[in-house]
């Protein structure tokens, strides 16, 4: 039964240890932290690559 | 010992439970060590004298005692231990070369002990984090190849097919380590003199954290949470994102202890971007944790196990994200020289990783030694002294940090800024002292649990793979 919070995707099992994952999703609030970070480190190296002084 | 059906159902079979256990003993030991000199070192700030008489017991001998122990001693024993758990479990085969694993324990242990000593005595290579002279680093970094050979030959050797993230975590880990250990005990120390060796100090010092302390630390929690949580992992593409962003981002990061240095400005913006962009791989992994385990809170008050991951996940949070600001070059003008450094050391190193190897403690000893926890109050008093006293030592140190940090911008003479910290360092001694005795309950009833613990109880008839877990973890 799914339970609250849990996405829908498909589950392996991991025989030996007992170990389940799903494969997964990216939530998009992630995606968001991950294009503003990509964005600030662009804009970090150009400004400060040198001491402007 | 309960009867060997328990460990058989479990797979426990391919496990050298005796290895583990002996393992995890010489880990309860540096657990309790390690951290104790920290909090002689810490009444040092309010005794000045206190031992300092004594050679031995000196601030200058003791402190590297406290961070060889703490990084060699209490968190690497326990993930050795924890390895030979761990890897045979996802390979579903034994441990490559298992019989050097016992050679492995006393060659490690007897070498970390004598290098304990030959610190005291003041011998000491003179590198942060790669302290132990030379007699004591070779056979250390013999005894991490040989790991490192059974780890990948197990892999190889593996009978199941998909590689579980833990291994690719534990794997990298060693391999990484056991270059960057011998770069800073056996080049370090001997070459490039001046700032370079500074330069390269701050790769060194970063690597012993992020490329051997944070996988293998990662690797435990990705292996016990969902088992403690009993709920899949939430996110296979997840863990993929947090392992590749770390491994980019974390190689670029040392510099940042060196901003405003005579080191190129460049490699110090690279630092600083290096140092926020793992912000990506940190709150990915959060994410994924607490992603696996918002589904089953139940299971944090049944499972020390659960207890100790998920707080442990807590200081994750807000150390990485401490030390990622940290080094913005106007934060680090702020906080460099302070204490707010010291409080972001302990918050990851002991707020998360000693804390996620005490959660696999947990888990794995009941298990392989078959008996029940021995005492489960002293577990709570073991998680809730530990909580206690951390969240004050790493408030405390924090704070005085930004404190400290203030005066000195607004022209605060250095010594009452000293002054001025006298409260701070009692607190913070305090609450060390209480979670050091957090620990030692800890490791007395883990040690218990072994030699005195209850056996498992196995219902008449039960099925195999209806054998009861061990309660509590």
């Amino acid at each position: 039964m799914k339970q609250e919070g849990e996405h829908k995707s498909e589950i392996s099992r991991y025989e030996f240890s007992g170990i389940e994952e799903r494969h997964g999703i990216i939530p998009k609030w992630l995606m968001a932290v991950y294009a503003v970070m990509f964005l600030w480190m662009v804009y970090y190296l150009i400004g400060f690559w040198t001491d402007h002084g | 010992m309960s009867d060997p059906v328990t460990a058989i159902t479990r797979n426990d079979e391919f496990v050298d439970r005796d290895i583990v256990l002996k393992f995890m003993s010489a880990a309860a030991f540096w657990l309790v060590f390690a951290p104790s000199i920290g909090v002689i070192l810490a009444a040092k700030f309010n005794f000045y004298d206190f031992l300092g008489n004594v050679p031995w017991l000196t601030w200058g001998r003791l402190r590297p005692v406290h961070i060889m122990g703490v990084v060699f001693g209490a968190f690497s024993t326990a993930i050795i231990g924890l390895t030979y758990y761990i890897v045979p479990k996802l390979c579903g085969v034994r441990m490559y070369k298992e019989n050097w694993s016992r050679s492995i324990l006393w060659l490690w242990n007897i070498f970390l002990a004598v290098g304990i000593v030959s610190l005291m005595m003041g011998y000491n290579s003179g590198i942060e984090a790669g302290e132990f002279p030379l007699w004591v680093s070779i056979p250390v970094e013999i005894a991490l190849a040989m790991v490192t050979i059974q780890v990948i030959g197990t892999i190889k050797q593996r009978k199941e097919p998909r590689i579980y993230v833990s291994l690719w975590y534990l794997s990298a880990a060693y391999v990484w380590t056991v270059f960057n250990y011998a770069f800073g005990h056996f080049i370090l120390p001997y070459s490039m003199p001046g700032v370079n060796n500074a330069a390269m100090h701050g790769l060194y010092i970063h690597y012993v954290v992020g490329l051997w302390i944070t996988p293998a630390g990662l690797a435990v929690i990705y292996y016990f949470l969902p088992l403690a949580a009993k709920r899949p992992l939430y996110s296979h593409k997840l863990s993929l994102i947090g392992f590749w962003s770390l491994a980019f981002f974390y190689p670029f990061v040392g510099t940042h202890h060196y901003i405003y240095s005579p080191i190129p400005y460049w490699t110090q913006t690279i630092a600083i971007v290096a140092s926020m962009m793992l912000i990506i791989p940190v709150w990915t992994v959060i994410q994924n944790f607490y992603g696996t385990f918002v589904t089953n809170w139940r299971r944090f008050q049944e499972s020390y196990t659960a207890k100790f991951l998920v707080i442990g996940a807590l200081y994750y949070f807000f150390g990485c994200f401490q030390g990622s600001t940290e080094a913005l070059r106007e934060v680090q003008r702020l906080t460099h020289f302070t204490d707010f450094v010291i409080g972001h050391s302990h918050l990851t190193v002991f707020g998360t990783f000693i804390l996620w190897v005490t959660a696999g403690m947990y888990y794995v000893v009941p298990r392989l030694s078959g008996n029940e926890l021995y005492s489960k109050s002293l577990a709570q008093w073991h998680y809730w002294l530990t909580v206690t006293g951390f969240s004050v030592m790493a408030g405390v140190l924090t704070i005085q940090g930004l404190m400290q940090g203030t005066m000195l911008q607004v022209g605060a003479d250095f010594v009452d800024s000293m002054v001025a910290m006298k409260p701070y360092w009692f607190t913070r001694t305090l609450a060390g002292l209480t979670m050091d005795i957090g620990a030692l309950l800890g490791m007395w009833n883990l040690y218990k649990t072994i030699h005195a613990g209850t056996a498992i109880a196995v219902p008449a008839g039960s099925s195999p793979v209806a054998v009861p877990e061990p309660m509590w973890t």
